[in-house]
């Protein structure tokens, strides 16, 4: 932690805001959409005896605080950092606001216990790659696509999944990752049309599928449809301009290919 | 045979659940529910699609619809928020299909500018490709968000564990 950290032992409002706002941060940073960000933030508040205002931006947030027995206020404005999607997060931390609410935790065993929340490892990236390249084979089996498509679109994923692994922890920049990696997964695919598949054109589709941002998607949607209009747009435009690069990597194997793809 | 042919979309779409899950981090705890719901949600819009005449987009709503309810009952069980079982049941209805087909055609359209009348056709074939990936999408997010609001002060205490009784 930085040297400014206010000490665990230091129980008055602003340290509980500070923990409030970085909660909300945290959440906010692992993809969980805005009302239950500000459900879960306000029932911890309450919890700590403070009423709570909070306002969602796509990158920081803002964090009214007031203590209820005293009557004193706060006003935080916090950065929200770019973490990778999380549900494990999601639920463990909104698992914990119910029970802050219901009594069971004292101050400082909430900071502790969001600390190992927290920190608690993510699935390991092999296992991801595995599943993910699982799942987008039979999604090509949904569509249609033959055994041999299947397998295919199996290790185009597999190859496209682990550049995009590999780049993403060197922090290439993320737009420029996605165009990549459906670059990549595509000329894999397209050995499909070489080999004139009868399904060539379903193994081209899925194999870049396994890059479709979902989570933003459907959180835009349902941010908007809950008020959160600004935040809403904020999230499909991320999500939109993710698609474009996808769509991008994919139109350049598509150009290399030309001719062949009309079968 | 009908049966197997739900079973086998059931099933790769379980699998596709699962892998395209695990990306977003979900709790292992989460994943049975979130391969059982995928299946679903899958199944009943192959069914709506095959056996009732119904088009992609309407079909998925209520594939959609099915995902929702069903997470809120395992999410009750669980211990785990609606959208975290959800989300990841819905990706394997994702139109990746049309999506592609938009591209194709744009590219198409662009080679072809130049050459007389032809072009027309892609256009038309990269619009309406177009309106079926976007409508069917957002029937998808509708379907999924619309049990939050049938189920309001239910579906906000998903996390909360029931004091055992002293």
């Amino acid at each position: 932690m930085a040297k400014g950290e206010i000490s665990i032992n230091n129980n008055n409002l602003k340290s509980r805001a500070a923990f409030l706002s970085e909660y909300a941060a945290m959440l906010m940073g692992s993809g969980v959409h805005s009302s239950r960000v500000i459900r879960n933030t306000k029932r911890m508040g309450e919890a700590m005896s403070m009423e709570v205002i909070i306002s969602n931006f796509h990158k920081s947030l803002m964090l009214y605080a007031s203590d209820r027995s005293s009557g004193e206020s706060v006003n935080i404005l916090k950065e929200i950092p770019s973490l990778p999607i999380s549900f494990e997060i999601n639920t463990n931390l909104s698992r914990l606001s119910w029970e802050a609410y219901d009594g069971k935790l004292s101050f400082d065993e909430l900071k502790e216990r969001y600390r190992k929340l927290v920190a608690r490892p993510k699935l390991h990236p092999v296992v991801i790659l595995i599943l993910s390249s699982f799942a987008n084979a039979s999604f090509c089996a949904l569509f249609g696509g033959t055994w041999y498509s299947m397998g295919i679109v199996f290790s185009a994923t597999m190859i496209g999944m682990s550049s995009k692994q590999k780049l993403l922890s060197k922090g290439v920049n993320v737009f420029i990752v996605f165009a990549l990696c459906s670059f990549i997964a595509s000329i894999v695919a397209s050995t499909a049309v070489i080999f004139k598949l009868q399904t060539s054109d379903i193994a081209m589709a899925t194999s870049v599928l396994y890059l479709i941002p979902g989570v933003p998607l459907i959180n835009g949607f349902m941010d908007m449809m809950e008020g959160h209009v600004i935040l809403g747009m904020a999230r499909l435009i991320d999500a939109f301009l993710l698609v474009l690069c996808i769509a991008i990597g994919l139109s350049g194997t598509m150009m290399l290919l030309r001719n062949s793809l009309l079968l | 045979m009908v049966f197997t042919d739900i079973l086998y979309d059931a099933s790769f779409a379980a699998v596709a659940g699962i892998g395209f899950g695990a990306i977003s981090d979900p709790p292992i705890k989460a994943f049975p529910s979130i391969a059982i719901l995928s299946a679903i949600g899958h199944a009943v819009r192959f069914c709506l699609m095959h056996y009732a005449g119904f088009d992609i987009a309407s079909a998925s709503l209520f594939g959609a619809f099915s995902i929702g309810f069903g997470s809120f009952i395992a999410g009750k069980k669980i211990h785990c928020p609606m959208t975290v079982l959800s989300i990841p049941s819905l990706l394997p209805m994702v139109p990746g299909i049309y999506a592609y087909k938009v591209i194709l055609y744009l590219i198409m359209f662009l080679r072809h500018m130049s050459v007389g009348d032809d072009n027309i056709v892609y256009v038309q074939a990269m619009f309406s490709n177009f309106l079926v990936a976007f409508t069917t999408t957002f029937n998808l997010a509708i379907g999924a968000t619309v049990p939050h609001f049938i189920f309001r002060e239910k579906a906000l205490s998903l996390t909360r564990v029931k004091k055992s009784k002293l």
